[in-house]
């Protein structure tokens, strides 16, 4: 049998020994229920927020659409202004003195006074201008905003860069959701066999290199059904808030050569962390006892180390990052939302990607090879690394 | 007679594990269609054999060559070779039948042949209505059962089977002891592991002693027995309610035990070397009330524990 049989036979039933209909099915609806919920108490939150009254003397506010704040004119007297204060009728008095300065009395700390100085500024500039002489036309000129036309010089990147944004930012979320899945799943996957003294019997019939590949891609599809499924819920939700309440879907319009890039590295991030820790959990002899499992947290380091990224994403650490197999999944796909970085940058960190998964792969395999008939005790770092290294190992 | 061209050859291999010897300038034959067993206490270096024999680890030193269907090489081909090793185990939450065809397919049988092969087995064992039932649902020994059937769906010729009688009762150990017999009937050749030596002496062609990873005696059963052991053993049943241990003190006496089937009334007696059988009967029937009389082969755990102390005696502190 070929090597690529053995490893499509074991896939399929590491595949299948997890997906199971039944919990793909009440996964969706919980995940759609508890979104429809969170959603919902969101809506209410929002729905009854209470308006802020403010209470004005000597200057009249308007509020801008969409504003929480209202005004009403103040009482003159400061006895009646207090009863309007301790009444909760007004959140605030707002004043004008004689010489132009404004004072604001308040019972609680005022969260909307940045948006009050806002228009309290335009008033008073407005004034002033008027105060000037300046004619009527004048002033419509000296207060209109200057035009500012931002032109592309790739179309398709004017469409919605906000929303782009925040579509890669929930993609990235879902593929290391699916990583930490997947390598969770690889732990008592491997562990468990090995405790169930399964392994031998399996590593006897095939190759320890098969077997691993195997598991590698069967465990990683299950963590990407799970999150299809979680995608599957989102867009149950969107077309069920549609229907109910008119909810419009934002205009978060891909690119299709993005999604392209955001798939190929998310799928390339699934393998390379799942080659690495299927080395490890090859190590562990029991999950409830080794401290080598904190080595699930480790794919966090570069992602965090991809923050700099978002912050100028053409500098050269940026591209390095971008090149750099353990962080190009994540910093690649920044790159590619919010620059250009160009078909020969991508092709080369999806080359180095596809290396280093390969790489890793190998080297899973070889410490597989030894550590899983390893019972009772944890190999270190260096005799893992001398495995790894040795010379003699037949190739896959 | 054994065909000039052994199924399996291990000449001289070694392994080493953090300086410890496992097993060291080990050398034997396999014949097709024999029952050959590698027999030794825990530690002997039986299951670094087998697993080396298997290709799970390779020796360091020595070569192991394998003659299959014409062709010569250093690696069991698995499609062939059944393996049951002593640590083993299914997966628990799936079902009967689906773990064996995986198995079956794994071997390298196409799935409607494993499905067959496997609902063919489980109607032999008496599991066929327990098929889509999950492995841990099973018995121990049904559990045993499975994993055997596992490891022979695809009719190896060669079978290893690794303490396969470990942990079963004795209904159980019969059954596996027919299986055995039946693959070898089945042209199968068996490399059996078992510390059960009564089970190995009524299966085993030939046999191999093993202690501190190295050959200490091979042979068939017979010659075993003839080899290391020549005094009389002789079977005493007597009346019920009486004891033969008045006989510990006869001066012909080597050693006095409890008989095969460890009834009270019963007695097995070893007799020094060069004594007289008919003078130690003529002495013990005066002295116990003695209803049959017997003489008995020498057994394979006799064989086993003086060779093994004899071996052990040679380096001071090599076992307590």
């Amino acid at each position: 049998m070929s090597h690529w049989k053995q490893v499509r036979l074991v896939a399929a039933w590491e595949f299948a020994r997890y997906f199971k209909w039944r919990d793909q099915v009440l996964g969706l609806l919980l995940f759609v229920g508890l979104s429809a919920l969170a959603w919902g108490v969101g809506k209410f939150a929002s729905g009854g927020r209470r308006a802020m009254t403010v209470a004005t003397s000597g200057i009249e506010l308007t509020p801008r659409p969409g504003s929480r704040l209202r005004f009403v004119e103040a009482p003159a007297d400061s006895a009646g202004q207090a009863t309007l204060l301790s009444g909760g009728d007004a959140g605030g008095i707002l004043t004008r003195s004689m010489d132009g300065t404004f004072e604001l009395k308040v019972e609680k700390d005022p969260r909307y006074l940045p948006e009050l100085r806002t228009l309290i500024a335009d008033v008073v500039r407005q004034e002033r201008l008027s105060a000037s002489g300046l004619a009527e036309s004048q002033l419509v000129q000296i207060l209109a905003p200057p035009e500012l036309n931002v032109r592309f010089t790739d179309p398709d990147r004017q469409r919605s860069g906000r929303a782009e944004r925040i579509a890669a930012t929930i993609f990235l979320g879902l593929v290391m959701l699916s990583v930490f899945t997947s390598m969770a799943y690889l732990l008592t996957g491997i562990t468990g066999e090995k405790q169930l003294r399964v392994t031998e019997s399996i590593t006897a019939i095939i190759p320890p290199q098969a077997w691993i590949d195997g598991k590698i891609l069967g465990i990683g599809a299950y963590a990407m059904a799970n999150i299809l499924n979680m995608v599957a819920g989102g867009i149950v939700l969107a077309v069920v808030a549609r229907v109910t309440w008119g909810f419009t879907i934002p205009d978060i319009i891909v690119r299709p050569g993005v999604i392209a890039v955001l798939v190929v590295f998310s799928v390339l991030a699934l393998l390379l962390w799942n080659s690495a820790f299927a080395a490890f959990a090859s190590t562990i002899d029991d999950p409830n006892t080794s401290a080598r499992t904190s080595m699930m947290f480790l794919p966090f380091l570069p992602v965090a180390m991809t923050v700099s990224v978002l912050r100028d994403p053409d500098h050269i650490a940026s591209r390095v990052l971008a090149l750099f197999p353990l962080t190009s999944p994540s910093a690649m796909p920044i790159r590619v939302i919010l620059s250009n970085p160009g078909a020969v940058e991508i092709a080369a960190a999806v080359a180095i990607l596809v290396g280093t998964i390969w790489l890793f792969r190998r080297l899973a395999g070889r410490i597989f090879e030894i550590g899983m008939l390893m019972y009772g005790k944890e190999p270190s770092l260096r005799e893992m690394w001398r495995w790894a290294s040795a010379r003699g190992v037949p190739p896959a | 007679m054994h065909s000039p061209h052994p199924l399996v050859t291990v000449s001289r291999i070694g392994k080493t594990f953090a300086g410890q010897r496992a097993v060291h300038d080990l050398s034997f034959e396999v014949h097709r269609g024999e029952i050959f067993s590698l027999l030794g206490p825990n530690g002997a270096g039986k299951t670094t054999t087998v697993r080396m024999l298997i290709g799970v680890i390779r020796p360091d030193e020595g070569r192991i060559t394998v003659s299959l269907e014409g062709a010569t090489s250093t690696a069991l081909p698995p499609t062939l070779t059944a393996y049951l090793p002593e640590d083993r185990g299914l997966y628990r939450e799936i079902p009967v039948l689906r773990t064996l065809v995986y198995f079956g397919r794994l071997r390298g049988l196409e799935k409607d042949e494993a499905t067959r092969r496997a609902l063919d087995w489980l109607e032999r064992v008496n599991l066929l209505d327990r098929k889509d039932e999950r492995v841990d649902a099973l018995s121990k020994g049904n559990q045993q059962r499975v994993q055997l059937i596992a490891a022979i769906i695809h009719r190896p010729t060669l079978a290893i089977l690794d303490e396969p009688f470990t942990g079963l009762d004795p209904l159980s150990q019969e059954f596996f002891l027919g299986l055995v017999h039946e693959l070898r009937a089945s042209g199968t050749t068996v490399i059996l592991c078992a510390h059960q030596m009564d089970l190995v002496e009524r299966v085993a062609d030939r046999v191999l002693l093993m202690n501190r990873g190295r050959e200490i005696l091979s042979g068939t059963v017979e010659e075993l027995h003839g080899r290391l052991d020549s005094r009389a053993h002789i079977r005493l049943t007597l009346e019920e309610g009486t004891s033969a241990s008045v006989l510990q003190d006869d001066p012909d006496v080597d050693e006095l035990g409890p008989g095969a089937n460890g009834e009270p009334n019963e007695a097995h007696v070893r007799l020094r070397d060069g004594s007289s059988v008919s003078r130690f009967l003529a002495r013990a029937v005066t002295r116990v009330p003695v209803r049959s009389i017997s003489t008995e082969p020498p057994r394979l755990h006799d064989v086993f524990l003086r060779a093994v102390r004899e071996d052990d005696a040679r380096i001071p502190g090599a076992r307590p």
